[in-house]
């Protein structure tokens, strides 16, 4: 079973930290398919928010396909929750160390790196900037 | 509702049970003492206008022994004060304490909450200006027999008047902290509202609350009808010689208007006669109650309108 | 995400004590089911919209309607179904607990005693304790009891959580949330600290002098407005499409808070998300120092 937590202080919003949260875990194995997530009455009682926090963050793992949200029983993790390949996990990662190398030879330090990184996940529909 | 009222005045209540009970363990003891002499020396025979030789001895003998403690309970007429004052508090205390918006967002209307809250309190101070009553007429019963009715300390503490007192202390109270909503302030200043009136009442409004009779006689036979009357005001005159004037005093029992050498002096009177005690009772219990009813009826409608 | 029904609806609303406005002219619709933040700095009129709502206080203009009922006119059907904790949340300090829920018995006739005296045992409370001797906390949560065992539609907080310590706070809004996901409930709470209300509500309303400046659902307040920094400059290119709510310059910089009215396509500015208390803190009026300059707080906008 899951435990969620909430950081007032990231910037981030409540339901996408949830969102965040089970996709780490099924990626971790934390949560399989076909286990429960809690309850909106169970994470509202732990969390202390807004119960439509907890049905938007639902949702939209149910539109992505990682969970399904069967009537008057609950929210299962999906039989076939679709996580990236493994594959490309690794790929990614050694091209990211890669480029991480370059960045710090070319003088950046943790928070230019950081800086760059978020410019660039930005969503979309704000970064219009030509 | 009924339950809250009361529930919300018990700490009220248990005071003025508490008052009551304070003055019966002072007054029945010293009641049963002072009844006990008047019927032990035959006091009942000197109350005529024409009494026994002993009777100066006796009734004499009764006053030392008892006449400071009859004239110092005549203060015992501020105790509706103090008793009606204090019932506007559980009212008064809504209001400084927030709790009317309590009441206000339960499911009942305004008005059956003042309806209960006010009516709680009014009957309550029914209820002990009643017991007072009992409780002090029993005890001044000698001092009725031997001074009359009219007798201001009598008049004041033995008679219907007491509820009169107590509801308008009461309603005064009720007034102020209507307005004023604050309870210790609002306590005290009606407290002396009520002192301030009653004085007012007692030295100025009472003797003409219901017209006075004016009487002429001549000689040393006081009329009959002057026994245990109030005398607002008298004068004596011989001839053109005024002898003796004076008034604010009740000829009871063996008191006399009388010039003994001067057969011929003429009396002129005015005066309230015993039988006028009842009138003159309701005439003031009317005004202090219908004062009381003005005061509250205000106090209902200024927290009904004006609050929030 | 509601049903279109309004838990409270206003038009024109004011209230004037003598002279002064405490609130004019307040039109807002809140949805049955949402969790409203009523929030504006003290003296804002926060108190007297909520006693109008709740039929303390009539109205000096306008109406206001709870479930389509006039709440004082038709104080008989609509007190039932009002559940309020005033500012404070005061109680009879000399009753028990189990006196003061006998009050509520006595007082309201949908009462459920049941659900009061479960509340009370799972707050950990005995019924025989006397009610001045609580904490501030315990007494926020009995007077909650207190309005929840009369099972209302629409509860009203007033500053419920002012005067209490964090852990209080949270118990205290613990408790609303479960009845809103168990039962439904209309939650509206006035505040004047922005921040921990973000958690609890879906709505927002910002008051301030007596006017309503920003009503609406907290996502879509939170995804039209955005920051924008450029170099210091003219702004009548954006003000033309957007609203602007603040505008501040220094030397070589300028920034807007804005209400976006479609997209920012404008290339110079750089845009930044910016979170709800800095959007409520611009509608408020807040200043910031140093040589900016800013414009005085707008109208009410509908996010």
């Amino acid at each position: 079973m899951i435990e969620f937590h909430l950081d007032g202080r990231s910037g981030v919003p409540a339901y996408l930290q949830l969102v965040q949260q089970v996709r780490q875990a099924v990626r971790l194995g934390i949560l399989r398919p076909g286990d429960q997530l809690p309850t909106v009455k169970e994470v509202v009682t732990r969390l202390t928010i807004n119960p439509n926090t907890v049905l938007h963050a639902y949702r939209q793992l149910d539109l992505e396909g990682l969970v399904e949200g069967r009537r008057g029983v609950g929210t299962f993790v999906s039989a076939h929750p679709v996580p990236p390949p493994p594959g490309d996990l690794k790929g990614l990662r050694s091209s990211l160390d890669r480029w991480v190398g370059r960045a710090r030879a070319a003088g950046l330090d943790d928070e230019g790196i950081a800086a760059l990184v978020a410019e660039a996940v930005r969503p979309a529909a704000v970064s219009r900037v030509a | 509702m009924t339950w809250v009222g009361w529930r919300l005045q018990r700490t009220e209540s248990l005071v003025v049970l508490g008052t009551l009970g304070l003055l019966a363990a002072f007054l029945v003891p010293t009641g049963i003492q002072m009844a006990n002499a008047y019927h032990r020396d035959g006091l009942a025979a000197c109350l005529s206008f024409n009494p026994g030789p002993t009777c100066a001895g006796a009734v004499g003998g009764f006053r030392q022994r008892f006449q400071s403690l009859i004239d110092l309970s005549n203060w015992f007429t501020l105790v509706p004060g103090l008793i009606g004052v204090l019932l506007a508090a559980p009212f008064i205390g809504e209001l400084e304490h927030g709790t009317y918006r309590l009441a206000w967002t339960q499911s009942i209307t305004r008005g059956r909450w003042l309806a209960g809250k006010l009516g709680v309190a009014v009957a309550t101070a029914t209820v002990a200006a009643g017991a007072l009553i009992l409780l002090f007429a029993w005890w001044r019963a000698p001092s009725v027999h031997l001074d009359g009715r009219l007798d201001t300390g009598n008049y004041d503490t033995t008679g219907i008047v007491v509820v009169g007192y107590t509801l308008f202390a009461l309603g005064l109270a009720l007034a102020l902290g209507a307005v004023w909503r604050r309870v210790a302030p609002s306590l005290v200043v009606a407290f002396v509202g009520y002192f301030a009136t009653r004085l007012f009442v007692d030295l100025s409004l009472r003797d003409h609350l219901i017209a006075p009779l004016t009487t002429t006689y001549r000689g040393t036979s006081q009329p009959g009808f002057l026994y245990n009357a109030h005398i607002i005001s008298m004068y004596a005159a011989l001839g053109d010689h005024e002898i003796m004037s004076g008034g604010g005093f009740v000829l009871g029992g063996q008191r006399k208007l009388a010039a003994p050498r001067l057969g011929h002096a003429v009396f002129h009177v005015v005066y309230q006669p015993e039988s006028h005690y009842w009138p003159l009772q309701l005439a003031e219990t009317g005004l202090f109650a219908g004062l009381a009813a003005i005061l509250v009826l205000f106090a209902a409608w200024w927290t009904r309108e004006r609050a929030a | 995400m509601s049903a279109g029904v309004a838990a409270v609806r206003t038009s024109g609303l004011g209230k004037r004590y003598g002279s002064r406005w405490a609130l004019r002219d307040c039109a807002l619709e809140i949805p049955a089911g949402s969790v409203t933040a009523l929030v504006g700095p003290n003296g804002a009129g926060k108190t007297t919209l909520l006693h109008m709502v709740i039929g303390l206080v009539e109205p000096t203009n306008g109406d206001v309607e709870v479930f389509g009922r006039s709440p004082r006119r038709d104080a008989r059907e609509v007190l039932p179904r009002l559940g309020f904790v005033a500012q404070d949340h005061p109680l009879h300090r000399n009753l028990t607990i189990a006196e003061m829920l006998r009050y509520g018995r006595k007082l309201n006739p949908s009462w459920n005693q049941q659900l009061a005296a479960s509340r009370i045992e799972r707050l950990g409370l005995s019924q025989k304790q006397k009610i001045g001797r609580l904490s501030g906390g315990q007494q926020a949560q009995v007077a909650l009891t207190l309005a929840l065992a009369k099972q209302p539609q629409l509860l009203v907080l007033d500053e419920p959580v002012a005067s209490l310590d964090p852990l209080a706070r949270r118990e205290f809004l613990n408790a609303v949330m479960e009845v809103v996901v168990d039962d439904g409930l209309t939650v509206v709470l006035s505040s004047h600290i922005v921040a921990e209300l973000e958690r609890v509500c879906d709505h927002l309303v910002t008051l301030a002098e007596g006017a309503t400046q920003l009503s609406g659902p907290i996502p879509e307040i939170v995804a039209r407005h955005r920051l924008l920094t450029g170099p210091r400059g003219d702004v009548a290119s954006v003000a033309r499409v957007h609203d602007v709510i603040r505008e501040s310059h220094t030397e070589r910089q300028t920034t807007l808070l804005v209400r976006a009215n479609g997209h920012v396509y404008d290339s110079c500015w750089e845009q930044h998300e910016v979170d709800l208390e800095e959007i409520v803190l611009a509608y408020l009026g807040y200043r910031p120092g140093n040589g900016a300059s800013t414009i005085p707080a707008r109208e009410a906008v509908r996010a």
